[in-house]
């Protein structure tokens, strides 16, 4: 009775199951919170921005305050650091803002203090923004001029393109601007200058709006000003403004540093304060990253005894094993539930593997070149009447001395195809050649040419599969899932329907 | 197109229906339930199964010789002195392969059963060939056994291309189960093997008479060479190759085997060998799904007969 419920199928099934639920739980886990991605998106922009702040100190206790970064949907904090000597630090939220309070006593030498940050992309949250209603902006205090300038700005921007704010930074970018436009900002309008005359517009028509100041990420960037956009609620949500295209949303590599209209940096007790920022990028592999961010999420224990953990080159070399299991899988599906005979059970697994280093056509050439002049020499070895072992091993010999001749000719005609004949494994090559010849002899070269085709077929669909740079990265980075194949393996041995081959193999016999 | 393609395979279902035995389930609810792996010796060398059969009062062609090692070969011509004709075979080949039929030889000309002439050089580099395991399972070494040439029976002379006619029997449970008769063509190069083109004829298991005939899947009356009606043939002796069958069971206690049985002139049936995986072409030579078969045997036959009662079981079955 137990017996019967504790069938081998049962047992197999229920390891399935659990096995899938282990690998959901740890791919849900490593997605979570070492922030691994389905794709293979091998490489990940790292960012370091590092805000130079210095002044002069009056005397008096110094009080620094500064819009520090958090975390936001966009971009991740993985590492931060404060080279400020002598500080008290403290962080501060205040009004959605985040603000990075340095205090110390009085000082007398010029201060410098560097707040580094490095940050890395977080794909995933770009462009999703939701934010409260926001109450109706106050309306700005113009002098009588100005605001006659203004109304006369509101007039011309109606006859443009676009939303509210689109309308009037078109407007105001126009080139050449046109004489409004020219006078209501100072003859050298900086980015800040557009940002508030914009400000001020939209405020004059009721729409909400606050300034943006962020960092635009560009490689080996330096600058003392923040990059500015333009944040404004309209159509029930806040939407960022580019200040000179009117592009909407939020651009690929930008980073807010602080919404609203208060000082990017306060300095109490100092004077001729100055920031400056520099950015600058560095290319990471997300495995590598994987390590910091567990350290972040407080993971780490269950990270060091992971494959992320070790040096990349035996990261590489378990990154190929890992393929493996589906590679066998698949022969199993080809030979067990699709009927195609192979020569050897793994040899079409080898072939794939060597397909892989060597590239699909060169390697197929390649293949076809070293099994045909293999062959040729195999029927000419079949007249010498050699004993199995010595005969082999010739054919063995042989088959290096061709990948050699063929490595050479390679390189000195510069044919790559040639040079990738090195990637075949000479063993199982010699012995696809015996096996072939020997069918060859005794039922005739269509059916050597069948098995060999057979073979190539199966091996080159298991290329496919393996070589997929997508597949590849879910198997090494989600490698809980070798499990499941291995139950789905040991439940196709207990699989005793029919094969696809004899479903037309035994069509005569079928009854309706 | 498609419908063109779906047309060459039938549906799952419909294989069922007609019990037909699929591989999967061959090697799992047959094979390895009935099978014990530490039988397979037993069928898988040939001088073992010789000598078993001999003791259990089985025929079979008598032996001349059994080449062990590189050194013995060049003594096949002392071993096989007193005999005109002989043959040559791997103890653990499968399927004919490694088999070679001599029908008369001088010092240095081997004349095949196909007329080809091998010289002496050719028959050491087979022996050796065998030897060295080139024929097989998994290539292991192996020992090459010479035996007696059987004389086949002058009633299927017009049934077979070169090669020996030999009869299959598929014995489930020691119960003869589906037999077919295997005749060479010209396609399979004198050898009886279905899938290089021999002719399948099924035959009733409790008369021997032809049941159907098929090639290459394809349901033919006549043979393709010699034009002899297929469905013709009745195999006589019948008793007795299905006792040979019978008997295979006890000697072995292999559940679910085959049994190849050749008709000597003289000496009558005679078993050639036995296979522990034996192939599932029977049932298109048949028409018969072998699973229903087995079936009908698990829920149907007496268990605890003698080997002569389960014939005789199987003789009062009409069919």
């Amino acid at each position: 009775m137990l017996k019967k419920f504790a069938s081998v199928r049962f047992i197999l099934s229920l390891g399935l199951i659990l096995s899938i639920i282990f690998a959901a739980y740890n791919a849900y886990y490593k997605i979570k919170y070492w922030g691994f991605n389905i794709t293979p998106k091998k490489m990940t922009d790292v960012w370091t921005i590092e805000t130079h702040i210095s002044f002069e100190p009056t005397g008096e206790p110094i009080k620094v305050s500064i819009a520090s970064l958090s975390s936001s949907k966009e971009f991740k904090i993985l590492d931060e650091n404060i080279i400020a000597p002598g500080y008290k630090t403290k962080k501060q939220k205040k009004d959605g803002d985040n603000r990075l309070i340095l205090t110390t006593s009085a000082k007398n030498e010029p201060q410098d203090i560097y707040y580094r940050v490095l940050l890395f992309d977080n794909e995933d949250g770009k462009g999703k923004m939701t934010a409260p209603v926001p109450p109706a902006p106050q309306k700005p205090v113009l002098d009588e001029q100005r605001t006659a300038i203004a109304q006369e700005l509101i007039v011309q921007a109606e006859k443009l393109q676009g939303d509210m704010p689109q309308k009037f930074i078109r407007l105001l970018n126009q080139t050449p601007p046109n004489s409004t436009v020219q006078s209501f900002f100072p003859v050298r309008k900086t980015q800040q200058d557009i940002a508030e005359a914009l400000s001020s517009l939209l405020s004059i028509k009721g729409v909400p709006n606050r300034i943006v100041k962020g960092i635009k990420l560009e490689e080996d960037k330096k600058s003392f000003n923040p990059d500015f956009m333009l944040e404004a609620y309209t159509g029930s949500r806040w939407k960022l403004y580019n200040i000179k295209t009117a592009q909407v949303g939020m651009p690929e590599d930008f980073i807010i540093l602080q919404r609203g209209n208060a000082a990017l940096l306060d300095v109490e007790g100092g004077e001729n304060s100055s920031v400056k920022f520099s950015v600058l990028k560095s290319i990471s592999s997300s495995f590598n990253l994987a390590g910091k961010r567990a350290k972040l999420a407080d993971q780490k224990a269950s990270f060091e005894f992971s494959i992320f953990n070790l040096p990349l080159l035996e990261q590489n070399t378990l990154k190929w094993l890992m393929i493996f299991p589906l590679a066998i899988l698949v022969i199993v599906l080809m030979r067990n539930v699709i009927g195609i005979q192979t020569m050897g059970t793994f040899t079409p697994m080898l072939l794939s593997m060597a397909l892989v280093k060597t590239g699909f056509w060169p390697g197929l050439i390649c293949f076809t070149v070293i099994i045909g002049i293999g062959l040729i020499i195999r029927a000419m070895l079949s007249k010498l009447n050699l004993l199995l072992v010595p005969r082999i091993s010739a054919v063995v010999i042989f088959v290096i001395l061709i990948m050699q001749v063929m490595t050479i000719c390679g390189y000195r005609f510069s044919l790559e195809i040639a040079s990738s004949a090195v990637f075949f494994p000479i063993i199982i090559m010699a012995w696809i050649i015996e096996r072939a010849s020997i069918t060859w002899e005794e039922d005739g070269p269509i059916n050597a040419g069948k098995e060999v085709f057979n073979s190539t077929l199966v091996a080159i669909i298991t290329y496919f599969i393996i070589s997929s740079e997508y597949i590849r990265h879910i198997m090494f980075a989600f490698n809980e899932l070798n499990l499941v194949i291995l139950f789905i393996v040991m439940l196709l041995g207990t699989y005793t329907g029919y094969r696809l081959t004899e479903l037309k193999r035994f069509k005569p016999l079928a009854k309706d | 197109m498609f419908g063109k393609l779906f047309s060459s395979y039938a549906s799952p279902s419909s294989l069922k229906k007609a019990g037909v035995l699929g591989m999967n389930s061959r090697n799992y609810n047959f094979i390895s339930k009935y099978n014990r792996r530490d039988l397979y010796p037993l069928v898988d060398d040939k001088v073992q199964t010789k000598i078993l059969a001999n003791k259990i009062g089985i025929n079979t062609p008598g032996l001349i010789g059994v080449i062990e090692y590189q050194h013995q070969v060049d003594n096949i011509l002392n071993i096989v002195k007193d005999y005109k004709e002989f043959v040559i075979k791997p103890a653990h080949g499968s399927g004919g392969k490694g088999v070679l039929v001599i029908k008369g030889y001088t010092p240095d000309a081997f004349t095949k059963a196909s007329g080809e002439v091998l010289s002496y050089n050719e028959i050491y580099q087979h022996i050796s060939n065998i030897l060295s395991g080139l024929y097989s399972l998994g290539g292991k070494y192996d020992v090459a056994v010479i035996e007696e040439l059987v004389h086949f029976s002058n009633i299927f002379k017009d049934y077979s291309f070169q090669g020996i006619p030999d009869v299959r029997v598929i014995v489930y449970k020691g119960f003869p189960a589906l037999a077919m008769m295997r005749l060479a063509t010209k396609m399979s190069g004198g050898r009886a093997n279905l899938h290089q083109g021999a002719v399948g004829v099924g035959l009733d298991i409790s008369t021997g008479s032809a049941l159907k005939a098929v090639m290459r899947n394809v349901p033919i009356h006549l043979h393709p060479d010699t034009h002899a009606e297929l469905n013709k043939i009745q195999v006589p002796n019948w008793r007795e190759h299905l006792e040979i069958g019978a008997k295979a069971y006890e000697m072995t206690g292999l559940g679910y085997l085959g049994a190849d049985i050749v008709l000597d002139a003289d000496r009558g049936p005679m078993m050639l060998e036995l296979n522990a995986r034996p192939g599932l072409a029977i049932q298109i030579a048949n028409g018969i799904g072998l699973a229903g078969v087995l079936k009908n045997i698990d829920d149907t036959y007496p268990s605890g007969l003698t080997a002569q009662q389960r014939v005789d079981f199987v003789l009062g079955k009409k069919s």
